[in-house]
């Protein structure tokens, strides 16, 4: 007993000294920084800034750094295209979980299969143009949408799959319709596996920076990576690490106050149920 | 079973029969608009990926016309697609195995559903929420030749120490791919957490009991039954890694040099100086890099999984 109690403490403490520079150092220091002048932020040291600077910095940053535009397009990206891929996906998850058709077992495995298979990304901007749709916001989600699913599609098919019929036949019994089934039965009883999923395309969509310089031009579109990024490599002279950094905390502040909330669930559903199947 | 029981039972079988046939969805209108929305954004542009990588389109020309191999050609001469795809490689294998070590680690020290580990649990996947790019520009800083790891070590060496990591060809891939694997590590701790659990406790004691150790009973008890975990974490990390961009487009912009310059990071470039159809050459190469790796690996792995 006091082995393993020992044993314990020894770990507790080794996970506390291997946090110190893994996580600790690196947040420390871009909020630290942030609240600096710029000459003081500079040397890159990690102590509390002589001069405090948070309201000029972050002002700068809302002004100059596109921030609110960007927040605005970022959520109006992000939203949609979690409804839509939830929706769509969960659809698609009921008929696969219950299906032996060969073209729907081939279907499955062509959306499965993107998950693995990163997008074409030019060929997209080809067919997004034959659609005029590039260059819109409404392009980027349609993309986000088709390339997106596959996480979704796959965690909900397993869990349709281990689900017994039961509960369809009864509603059907009771004279429920195809679509009252979905949506009154099927879409509830995913709700655990489809938060998983938006939690990961939230995190991707949010943070995607690739698709977005491609699909995205112009500042008036653009979201919180394609800000940051403009941002960063907008002033000619030095690299403002005060500002950049004030514009990294502000860029990740909405996700972060979200997890706060949900972190509990997210853990929970990532290591419960993430990989059955 | 009275006859009472067994007409009931009679009856539940023929009404499951045909209900059978009634309740299953019509399972290709519901998976319609998936197909559409796949079809036309993730199959389509694959498909179309082929023509264009062999065809001259530039912001320039109107006409898309099949040029052979010119593309590949013409970054094969210059030099410059043979490095991409060391660095991509080179980045990849860094990222994976990093990224791997460390969370099978975390994921053991963690593996208890205690308070205490879940605070920890939740520390470690800050990370996660933060975009890749601006976790690119916080590395920026620490590896700064001012930053606080140079300082740090500063401490310890007499006369200082400022050496630039990300501005030496030396240590520039490394630095970078690390960085890339700190980003996700929160998250693949996560599945190898869901994996450990996963695998039964009494194997775990009963492996205690006949005098295995620590060490032991996690090689050749709860590693072996890792082994769905370990092929999802290993693919995803590895192939993640091939389409590396963000990172390195925040850290170093493909330099020094051409030090860091990924094959996604060159169609970038290639993109913006309007040649299209080079871009998609290099975008068919990284497709095919991860049908190549993907397929064998899973199939490996799998093979492996008791």
């Amino acid at each position: 007993m006091r082995a393993s109690r020992s044993w314990t403490l020894a770990r507790y403490a080794g996970l506390s000294v291997f946090a110190i520079p893994w996580i600790v150092v690196p947040i420390w220091l871009v909020l630290v920084n942030s609240f600096k002048q710029a000459g003081e932020a500079a040397s890159l040291d990690l102590g509390l800034p002589s001069v405090w600077s948070f309201v000029d910095n972050y002002a700068t940053v809302v002004v100059q750094g596109n921030y609110l535009r960007a927040l605005t397009n970022s959520l109006l990206v992000s939203i949609p295209t979690i409804l839509a891929v939830v929706l769509i996906g969960a659809a698609a998850a009921w008929g696969f979980g219950r299906s032996r058709s060969k073209l729907m077992q081939f279907g499955y495995y062509v959306i499965a299969l993107s998950i693995l298979i990163p997008p074409s990304l030019i060929p997209t901007i080809y067919v997004l143009r034959d659609l005029h749709l590039d260059g819109t916001t409404l392009g980027y989600i349609l993309v986000l949408v088709g390339t997106r699913m596959g996480v979704v599609v796959f965690l909900a098919t397993g869990f349709v799959r281990a689900t017994p019929t039961d509960i369809e036949d009864a509603a059907c019994m009771d004279g429920a319709n195809r679509l009252q089934i979905f949506f009154l039965i099927m879409l509830p009883l995913l709700a655990p596996v489809l938060f998983v999923g938006s939690v990961i395309l939230l995190i991707t969509v949010w943070g995607d920076f690739f698709f977005a310089t491609f699909l995205l031009p112009g500042p008036t579109r653009a979201t919180l990576p394609l800000a940051l990024y403009s941002f960063a490599t907008s002033s000619v002279q030095s690299f403002r690490w005060n500002l950049v950094f004030a514009h990294v905390v502000l860029s990740s502040l909405p996700l972060v106050v979200a997890y706060a909330f949900i972190q509990r669930r997210v853990i929970g559903g990532l290591t419960e149920g993430a990989l059955k199947g | 079973m009275t006859s009472a029981a067994r007409y009931r039972h009679e009856v539940e079988v023929s009404a499951r029969a045909v209900l059978g046939r009634f309740v299953a969805p019509p399972a290709l209108w519901f998976a319609l608009p998936a197909f559409l929305f796949v079809g036309v954004f993730f199959v389509a542009p694959l498909i179309l990926n082929v023509p264009l990588s062999f065809s001259n389109w530039t912001t320039y020309r109107t006409a898309i016309v099949w040029n052979g191999f010119a593309n590949f050609n013409l970054l094969y001469g210059q030099g410059y697609l043979i490095n991409a795809i060391w660095v991509t490689i080179a980045y990849s294998v860094i990222a994976m195995l990093v990224q791997n070590v460390v969370s099978l680690s975390l994921a053991y020290a963690l593996r208890e559903s205690t308070l205490l580990n879940g605070f920890f649990r939740s520390l470690f996947f800050l990370p996660v929420l933060i975009s890749p790019l601006a976790v690119g520009y916080i590395w920026r800083g620490i590896l700064d030749p001012a930053g606080p790891l140079d300082s740090f070590i500063s401490n310890f060496v007499p006369g200082g120490f400022h050496y630039s990591w990300l501005g030496n060809t030396a240590t520039a891939l490394p630095a970078v791919a690390f960085v890339d694997a700190w980003k996700w590590i929160g998250l693949t701790t996560l599945v190898y957490i869901a994996g450990i659990n996963s695998v039964p406790r009494e194997l775990h004691e009963a492996a205690r009991i006949d005098g295995a150790s620590a060490w032991q009973t996690f090689w050749r008890v709860t590693f072996p039954l890792l082994a769905p975990a370990f092929t999802f974490n290993v693919a995803v990390t590895l192939i993640g890694a091939f389409s590396a961009y963000d990172v390195i487009q925040a850290t170093t912009g493909g330099g020094p040099g051409s030090s860091t310059r990924s094959i996604n990071v060159l169609l970038r470039i290639q993109w913006g100086m309007g040649n299209f159809g080079t871009g998609s050459a290099l975008g068919l190469i990284v497709t095919v890099m991860v049908v190549v790796v993907a397929i064998p690996l899973v199939a490996y792995l799998r093979r492996r999984e008791v």
